[in-house]
């Protein structure tokens, strides 16, 4: 079977609109949470969140959003974005950059485009409203396209021309790890030579504060604590958006192409909890059998892990059933593995959360650091035995494990390796 | 009044027909759907609804499509031949764009353009023509006729290698036309040595070839008559001027608007550019041409042969 391997990364985050910056939040620990505006009113219980800096896209009318430099994007395509396929585009001209790809080798037969994105809830409520208070006619021609869960793919698709396999993934939390593994098989199975894996989220007020509704999200007022998965003080999630784009290239192409890959994508592996729709597991069985399935897949062992990026959202319940997990999949190798959530410094990205932390694991692969779990105050003793690592340590990773989990109980991991 | 009203009231409450009932909220409410557009588009606007008079609708149009055109377009529309724009391909706007255009026109003139309609107008005159009639309660004016090469072949007495339009498109007030020069054409071997450059007299024969296609479309000339192919000619021209040397690769956009048609003569006045640029312009160009007998419609309901493409 055809290697798969990781050549371009593109970045637009609560924690940096570019690797560069990326790797340095990453390194120093920099978060990217703020007292937001748009959570100010006394009814709204929940006070922080994590928007992409340098864009302003809040408003429905595309032509009044700000779009920072270098990136231009025309009226003609503009009009049917969201806030998460404008930021996905941004992040698509990054990841073509960095992996050095001519216009050619973005459109051909053999490259293709997996996404995940939920939509644009806020651009969909604004059409339904404008539908109902002024007639359907009276609604932008591109409103559909604009908001329903496969903007980001339509957009981009169309937009560079590309003419191999395309769709998108809806799994919640775990969208775009399954966008990932997909991507890899496609390549894998000899299908394509090539795959852009998008993940994408408005992150705005119609994103996030809805898991207000379900208790899912921290109350805490201080964005210097709010997120902060494995402290016992930690009270749920806080929200992002923005997008992160991997490119995914053949062996032989990376070869053609003379270029320095980031990892391998060794495997990957799904499973399901069978448990219910919105809580994890107790005991994390659904995540603990895809780990085991990715790594099997991947031919390694837990013996072979250097470092597993976790899910962990700084919920309750979904820190402690994956602490379970990794106890039960790790074994003897538990307390050596490295764990870190970096949800702690961007907050959870939803459908974006797995191909950005891909993203980050492939850049902490190149560039040599584990990324540590910040904001822990007070280890929870439910992590006993595990090797969270609270600091960002600046050795190489090794071989690397991915989690995401989403609605439905869904669980995806991927394992990444140093490119060799 | 708000947009809500359904198309009948709007219809029966057309601003042509009743001036003088454009509230302070209306005025609001057409500069907010206007906000983006040129200030002189905004006073059009008001103007028009509150005068009801057609007279500011070009200028509001025009403001409509300078809004939603590339900046870089936006200098092409305020040259005097703008009308002649063709909306999808001189102005880059596609068929959603359009739409948009039309949806705010309706929006703020307070008519109603239906798809079908819709689908004959492709240049900024048609729809300039079609919003006015709209507005003073006509019926719109008779759809263009568009010929795709194959069609061009079929009706034209001229054939290749001295046909010089490519596709063309035909309105009672109006014909243009476009044609590539493919740098294959025979005499550009001769003219110049090394240097192909299209003969000007060849450039004033396609405005000529382009006369003979509005001669030909069946526009009414006198009851029971029509053109006979065989008998256009040209006969001459006057005040030509020309401006760019046209090369192979150039894309020439012709424009021919008739002054006086009456057998035997036809005079226009035509002009050809390059993208934006000014190519030739003929103040006078004067075909000969003789009737037949046509066939009454309702006799021969199938003498529309060459089927041209309505745009």
């Amino acid at each position: 079977m055809p290697r798969v391997f990781i050549t371009g990364l593109g970045f637009i985050t609560s924690i940096g609109n570019n690797a560069d910056a990326v790797e340095t939040s990453l390194r120093e620990l920099r978060h990217g949470m703020v007292r937001y505006e748009p959570f100010k009113a006394d009814n709204i219980p929940v006070k922080v969140a994590a928007p992409v800096a340098g864009f302003k896209t809040d408003g429905v009318d595309q032509e009044d959003w700000v779009i920072p430099a270098p990136y231009v994007v025309k009226r003609e395509q503009l009009r049917s974005l969201s806030a998460n396929a404008l930021y996905a585009t941004c992040a698509f001209q990054q990841a073509v950059a960095d992996a050095k790809l001519s216009p050619e080798d973005v459109s051909n037969d053999d490259t293709g485009l997996y996404a995940a994105s939920a939509g644009s809830p806020a651009m969909l409520g604004h059409q339904i409203n404008r539908m109902r208070e002024f007639g359907v006619m009276r609604c932008p021609p591109l409103g559909v396209v604009a908001s329903i869960a496969g903007t980001v793919q339509f957009n981009l698709v169309a937009h560079f021309k590309i003419k191999g396999a395309s769709t998108g993934f809806s799994s919640a939390c775990a969208s775009s790890a399954h966008a990932l593994g997909f991507a890899h098989d496609e390549i894998a199975l000899g299908r394509q030579k090539r795959m852009f894996v998008v993940g994408a989220e408005d992150g705005n007020t119609e994103t996030i504060l809805p898991f207000a509704a379900m208790r899912a999200l921290s109350i805490n007022p201080d964005p210097e604590t709010a997120s902060r998965p494995f402290d016992t003080g930690r009270d749920g999630f806080v929200g992002t958006g923005g997008a992160t784009v991997l490119v995914l290239e053949s062996e032989d192409e990376v070869l053609r192409r003379g270029v320095a890959p980031y990892a391998e994508v060794l495997g990957w592996g799904q499973a399901s909890d069978g448990h219910n729709v919105a809580i994890s597991h107790p005991d994390g069985a659904g995540l603990a059998s895809a780990m085991r399935r990715a790594l099997k897949a991947s031919g390694v062992t837990a013996a072979d892990l250097g470092y597993v990026n976790a899910h962990a959202t700084s919920t309750p319940i979904g820190d402690a059933s994956e602490c379970k997990a990794l106890r039960a999949v790790l074994g003897e190798h538990a307390s050596r593995v490295a764990v870190s959530s970096t949800k702690a410094l961007t907050g959870h990205g939803l459908s974006l959360a797995g191909a950005m932390e891909s993203g980050f694991c492939a850049l902490a692969i190149r560039r040599g650091f584990v990324p540590g779990s910040a904001h822990i105050s007070q280890l929870d003793p439910i992590c006993d035995g595990l090797n969270i690592v609270r600091a960002t340590q600046p050795v190489s990773p090794g071989i690397v494990l991915n989690n995401s989990s989403g609605f439905g109980g869904a669980n995806v991991c991927v394992v990444l390796k140093p490119a060799s | 009044m708000s947009d809500l009203v359904p198309a009948a009231t709007i219809e029966s409450d057309s601003p042509a027909r009743r001036p003088g009932t454009f509230s302070a909220e209306e005025e609001a409410v057409v500069r907010e759907s206007l906000r983006r557009c040129s200030e002189k588009t905004i006073e059009a606007a008001v103007a028009y609804r509150k005068t009801g008079s057609t007279a500011h609708l070009p200028a509001l149009i025009l403001g409509i499509f300078e809004r939603f055109v590339e900046p870089d377009l936006r200098p092409r529309l305020a040259m005097g031949d703008s009308d002649d724009l063709r909306v999808i391909e001189d102005l880059g706007l596609d068929s959603l764009t359009m739409m948009e255009i039309v949806m705010l026109v309706e929006e703020v003139t307070k008519t109603q353009i239906a798809n079908d309609e819709l689908r004959h107008l492709s240049t900024i005159g048609d729809i300039k023509a079609f919003v006015d009639c709209r507005a003073r309660g006509l019926p719109p004016p008779p759809v263009a006729t568009t010929y795709a090469s194959a069609a061009l072949l079929e009706k034209m007495p001229i054939q290749p290698p001295f046909l010089f339009l490519d596709e063309a498109r035909v309105s009672a007030v109006r014909a243009t036309a476009s044609y590539r020069i493919t740098g294959q054409e025979f005499f550009l071997q001769g003219h110049f040595k090394d240097n192909p450059v299209m003969p000007a007299s060849i450039m004033l024969e396609a405005l000529g070839q382009l006369g003979v296609c509005y001669l030909l479309t069946g526009l009414p000339v006198e009851e029971g008559k029509k053109v006979d192919p065989a008998t256009i000619f040209f006969a001459s021209t006057d005040g030509v001027r020309c401006h760019r040397v046209c090369k192979p690769a150039d894309v020439l956009t012709l424009s021919l608007k008739p002054k006086r048609v009456k057998a035997p003569l036809a005079t226009f006045e035509g002009n050809i550019r390059v993208g934006s640029e000014k190519a030739v312009v003929a103040e006078e160009i004067t075909l000969t041409f003789g009737l037949m007998d046509a066939p009454t419609p309702a006799l021969a309901p199938a003498e529309a042969a060459p089927t041209p493409q309505a745009g």
